[in-house]
């Protein structure tokens, strides 16, 4: 039987890296908290395995991806048809302003103000833009190990990400 | 700005980003989610998650209902057309029954010409894929262990 103080400090080491993962791959934090304690449940089921071997880490990265994954297949609008849309209530153009003031007042913001609100606009953006991004920047995934992942092609992620980096580039100070 | 020059900007910025902290509810619901898990009764599990002396027992359950079945089969079948006939004897008299006992007559061909011949094939089939199942299942979940561990 797994002990469950010892599952308890498990949970306390990895929560902040799981429900990371989740909250950046999801964009809520509501779905982000469910998916974080299916993993945890999972994790308690093989506790004899994962717990003590030194890749639980990796394990729980993996999991928590292929579950934020499969959540987005299952739940939402399917990649293949609505990622070329745009969300009828909140486009492409829009989701930033809505977030942020202009550039030139980001400009004068603290550093750590500036990070809050990329943190935000990172998960406002459209699930088929967020997710490949959060994928290539967070996870260290290649290209086209995201196009296997979320059985898209080559050049629509490549696509998706470049447009998801323009629009968090519009919230950054212009520097080099 | 080039692709490779926001790709670098992009990178930078975002690795900046301090990660995300998850919420004081969290280990709360997790244990409380866990706890109830864990409270369930073994039968109301995955099979995978049984007692092994369990999963013992229904595979042995398991193959004696299929063994059962196709022993007692002949004698299901021999009882059927008893049955058969006993209702023919009672409605004799009253009605016609030759539409019945054609289309009993039917079924029992039917079931000696095509179907009989194949069910002793057709269980010890199932009771392969199910014994693959179980197995490929065991073994899938050791294969998920062992590549999370190598990540």
């Amino acid at each position: 039987m797994t002990d469950v103080s010892l599952f308890e400090a498990f949970v306390r080491r990895y929560q902040d890296m799981v429900y990371g993962t989740a909250v950046r791959l999801l964009g809520s934090p509501a779905e982000a908290e469910d998916a974080a304690q299916t993993v945890f449940l999972k994790a308690f089921q093989r506790f004899d395995e994962v717990g003590a071997s030194p890749a639980a880490a990796g394990w729980l990265k993996t999991t928590t991806r292929n579950e934020c994954l499969n959540h987005l297949s299952r739940y939402r609008a399917r990649w293949q048809f609505f990622s070329e849309l745009t969300r009828p209530d909140r486009s492409e153009g829009d989701y930033a302003d809505s977030l942020v003031s202009p550039l030139s007042h980001a400009l004068d913001l603290e550093q750590a103000e500036l990070r809050e609100q990329l943190e935000r606009a990172l998960r406002a953006l459209p699930d088929h833009q967020r997710v490949p991004l959060v994928l290539f920047h967070f996870e260290e995934l290649s290209y086209q190990e995201i196009a296997d992942a979320l059985g898209a092609s080559l050049g629509k992620v490549k696509t998706d990400i470049h447009r998801g980096r323009e629009a968090l580039k519009r919230l950054l100070p212009d520097r080099p | 700005m080039n692709a490779e020059d926001l790709e670098r900007l992009a990178d930078r910025e975002l690795r900046r980003l301090p990660p995300p902290r998850a919420p004081h509810t969290l280990l709360p619901r997790v244990m409380a989610a866990v706890e109830a898990w864990a409270n369930r009764p073994w039968y109301s599990r995955a099979w995978f998650t049984w007692p092994a002396g369990w999963q013992a027992v229904s595979v042995a359950a398991l193959a004696l209902v299929v063994a059962g079945g196709v022993l007692f089969a002949p004698r299901v079948e021999a009882a059927a057309s008893n049955a058969i006939a006993a209702v023919q004897m009672f409605a004799g008299g009253v009605a016609d029954v030759a539409p019945v006992e054609t289309t009993a007559q039917s079924a029992r061909i039917l079931w000696r010409t095509l179907l009989e011949p194949l069910a002793t094939y057709a269980l010890v089939v199932v009771v392969l894929m199910i014994l693959a199942c179980a197995v490929f299942g065991t073994a899938l979940n050791q294969v998920v262990i062992e590549r999370a561990e190598q990540r």
